[in-house]
């Protein structure tokens, strides 16, 4: 081996079988992992390897090392590594990316810290090589110049590695932070901000961290007093996180669950519960997706189609005039975090006030209390507790449904699926209003003079109203089933 | 947490926590909301030269609408002198004192959508779009748009992505501000119906102080979506003090005698279309709370 000496370039030439030899040794992660031997080695090596690569550039005998190791990978050699076995050479080219930054150190082109990351190969973007490369950082300087620049371009790269809501990455980067190095000692010290640059950086760290919900944990509280003291302003953030985040943990009243179900049918059984406002609603599944063969042998995907109906709605939809139409209207959406689906209701106009039947309390539909009390009590102004607003009635609804494709043949299909329940819908005709822009609940049409005056566009009794935004496509379609499904 | 981050952070002022939140600067809206209502500073995009126009040439002097704004002024104050002899507030003593439900914002013609002032991360230069129309067939009020997370290249700003809703400060005769008392109330009550997305409620109170001046008062509303109607109630007590979209460490009680705005805001960093329709806003005394404030009011980070 070459002694440590500043190196010369043109020095060494390398002939090509020391280059191969170089680079299977670099390309194998374990050599600069913690082995004693291994890191004896690579520090005797890295010199060698700065004049090797200068000397190779002028040499042109490999145009980078980079570029050498993809080859070895395409061509997939099994080279005779340098004490390790050669099972370990998928671990990727991280170490390269030593020698791409000193070549660059010597074409004096600006290199970023963030080359360090971009360095690695696509597919091998994982946690794995993410924690590799702030080990080759670490371990590359005890001092850790840069580290502060390394740690933003980490923060910004971690989303590519897939490792941003991962608390042991974020701790494992703070550890990057030298210790003790940063807490102040004296009075003027605290005083004046110490170290302004890392403590902006830490109060980053922790930024990200809470920008992904993130809850810190012991490891970080300890990782940040050694760091940066105890009245730091990372260690306040930390403090504040600490304070907040339980706090508004549990508030949603309607909790997603955290790995949404990949499944769409089952992704379709979660949004239609939550949608359904009714514990006593009962889902449908009418199809799960499959594969049909058509005739000629083409093949058709059919979509799942789940639908969800409660009890009260059963009996809404039993009292419906016949006469009237119901409407199929959709598609509506729902997020999910960051997942948007979409729903269809099945909903009719509402009952006008000249029609309105109120029909009495059966007594024995209930007997642990009466549902109907004919008490005479005076309430007055300090008793009175529903709003001065006029209640708002936009026509029942009497089912829901999902389904990945919003086209009239599938959800005639889940009509006739709700027909088997509800054999009124044998009788009624049902309009579709399959729009492909913001939804609104239609609600009903105007014709009533004395009914909730609005002012609208003329509109009649059976067809649906005109959409306002242009975009919107409005299909209808009348649909009289006799004889379906019977 | 979910408080919309817009911090566009030159680096020595990181520190020091003091984050533009153009969200609560208004903008013109499609539905030709007068520009300048009320005189405030306008958001200046960095990069953008500064404007030295003259206020004066934007004056229209229009006889018949100067006889308008006349009429209609000296008719407020009629109101108002009136409303004294019978009594606070324009309102039967007994009336003010049992009253426990009151409606604050209905949306029951197009004039009730003049209350409101859009905002979306268009000002700084995003591409978030919101809108603001009444709900067919209901008298409900339709906020729909889209929202988008990439973050306007002007070098500074590195989160974006939000849109809001807020209600115009309450005028009184010859445009004179006023707020709202809603000092015998304890709970905020909306019917809504959303799409699944989390808006954030955020209250403004009148201030005296000049690092008051976006002290804004927070919850969050959480949407179910679906076709059903959602009443929400949330207790003045849960209201938490922010700063410009950030947390404060010294909380304290909203305090509910001069309430100057209402605003939603969503800023979920999930992008694609939203809606929000609302029915009403009002307010109502819940008996059953007793909560003062749901968060601790002692000093929680002692100085160093």
């Amino acid at each position: 081996m070459r002694p440590r000496e500043a190196s010369s370039e043109g020095d060494f030439a390398l002939s090509p079988d020391h280059i191969d030899l170089l680079c299977a040794v670099l390309s194998d992660g374990n050599l600069l992992e913690g082995s004693a031997d291994g890191m004896k080695c690579s520090r005797g090596l890295l010199p060698l390897v700065r004049s090797g690569r200068t000397a190779a550039q002028r040499c042109a005998l490999l145009p980078s090392t980079s570029q050498l190791i993809v080859q070895q990978n395409e061509q997939q050699q099994v080279l005779r590594y340098f004490r390790c076995s050669p099972a370990s050479a998928k671990r990727g080219p991280v170490p390269a990316q030593f020698v791409k930054e000193d070549e660059q150190k010597g074409t004096k082109s600006l290199a970023t810290k963030e080359d360090l990351f971009e360095q690695v190969a696509k597919e091998y973007k994982t946690k794995d090589t993410f924690n590799k490369v702030i080990d080759v950082f670490t371990k590359r300087d005890i001092r850790r110049r840069g580290h502060v620049e390394f740690i933003y371009a980490a923060l910004k790269k971690m989303s590519e590695f897939g490792v941003e809501r991962d608390l042991s990455v974020y701790n494992k980067l703070l550890d990057v932070f030298p210790k003790e190095v940063f807490v102040p000692r004296n009075f003027i010290q605290r005083m004046f901000n110490h170290y302004p640059r890392q403590q902006e950086c830490g109060v980053e760290l922790l930024e990200q961290m809470e920008n992904y919900g993130i809850m810190p944990n012991t490891e970080t509280k300890v990782l940040l007093v050694q760091i940066f003291g105890e009245k730091s302003h990372p260690m306040r953030k930390y403090q504040r996180i600490m304070y907040w985040f339980p706090k508004f943990k549990y508030i949603n009243p309607f909790p997603i669950p955290q790995p949404l179900p990949e499944d769409p049918v089952d992704l379709a059984r979660l949004s239609l519960t939550r949608i359904a406002n009714d514990l006593d609603a009962r889902i449908t599944i009418y199809q799960l997706p499959c594969t049909d063969f058509t005739e000629s042998g083409e093949e058709i995907k059919l979509p799942h189609i789940v639908g969800i109906q409660s009890p009260s709605q059963m009996e809404l939809l039993a009292k419906h005039n016949p006469k009237k139409p119901v409407f199929v209207e959709g598609p509506f959406p729902l997020w999910l975090r960051k997942t948007c689906v979409y729903y269809y209701v099945l909903r009719a106009d509402p009952i006008p006030l000249e029609e309105k039947v109120e029909e009495p309390y059966d007594p024995e539909r209930c007997f642990d209390y009466p549902l109907q009390l004919d008490l005479d009590l005076d309430r007055d102004l300090g008793d009175d507790e529903s709003f001065d607003v006029d209640d708002l009635d936009e026509g029942p609804v009497f089912a829901m449904c999902m389904t990945s494709q919003g086209d009239q043949a599938t959800l005639n299909q889940w009509i006739s699926g709700l027909q088997q329940n509800n054999p009124i819908l044998g009788k009624v005709p049902t309009l579709f209003h399959l729009d492909a822009g913001t939804q609104e609940l239609q609600g009903a049409a105007d014709t009533e003079p004395g009914y909730r005056h609005q002012a609208h566009p003329e509109a009649q009794r059976e067809e649906p109203q005109p959409a306002e935004d242009p975009e919107a496509v409005v299909e209808e379609e009348s649909r009289r089933s006799h004889g379906m499904k019977q | 947490m979910s408080l919309p981050k817009i911090s566009c952070v030159p680096a020595s002022r990181l520190l020091s926590s003091i984050h533009d939140l153009r969200w609560l600067l208004r903008s013109v809206t499609p539905l030709s909301v007068p520009r300048r209502a009320l005189v405030q500073s306008e958001y200046r995009r960095p990069g953008q030269p500064r404007e030295d126009k003259p206020q004066w040439p934007m004056f229209k002097f229009d006889f018949s609408k100067g006889l308008e704004g006349i009429k209609k002024h000296f008719k407020l104050l009629r109101h108002e002198v009136s409303g004294r002899l019978v009594g606070p507030e324009g309102k039967p003593i007994i009336e003010h004192m049992l009253e426990q439900n009151r409606v604050i914002w209905e949306f029951r013609g197009p004039d009730s959508l003049q209350e409101w002032t859009l905002s979306s991360d268009r000002e700084i230069g995003g591409q978030s779009e919101i809108y603001l129309k009444l709900g067919r067939n209901s008298d409900t009020c339709f906020l729909y748009g889209t929202l988008q997370n990439a973050p306007p290249r002007d070098g500074e700003t590195r989160y974006s992505g939000y849109c809001t809703m807020r209600s115009k400060q309450p005028l009184a005769s010859f445009d004179r501000k006023t707020h709202y008392d809603w000092s015998s109330f304890n709970t905020l009550h909306l019917r809504i119906r959303g799409d699944g997305r989390p808006w954030m409620i955020n209250v403004a109170t009148e201030t005296y102080f000049a690092h008051q001046k976006y002290d804004i008062y927070s919850y969050f509303l959480y949407t179910r979506g679906g076709p059903y109607w959602q009443d929400v109630k949330i207790p003045f007590s849960k209201f938490f003090l922010t700063n410009r979209g950030r947390i404060q460490d010294d909380q304290h009680p909203l305090w509910l005698d001069k309430i100057n705005t209402i605003g939603f805001t969503l800023g979920d960093k999930a992008e694609g279309p939203f809606q929000l329709e609302i029915d009403f806003i009002g307010v109502c005394k819940d008996y059953a709370h007793t909560e003062d404030f749901a968060y601790e009011v002692y000093k929680r980070n002692p100085e160093v």
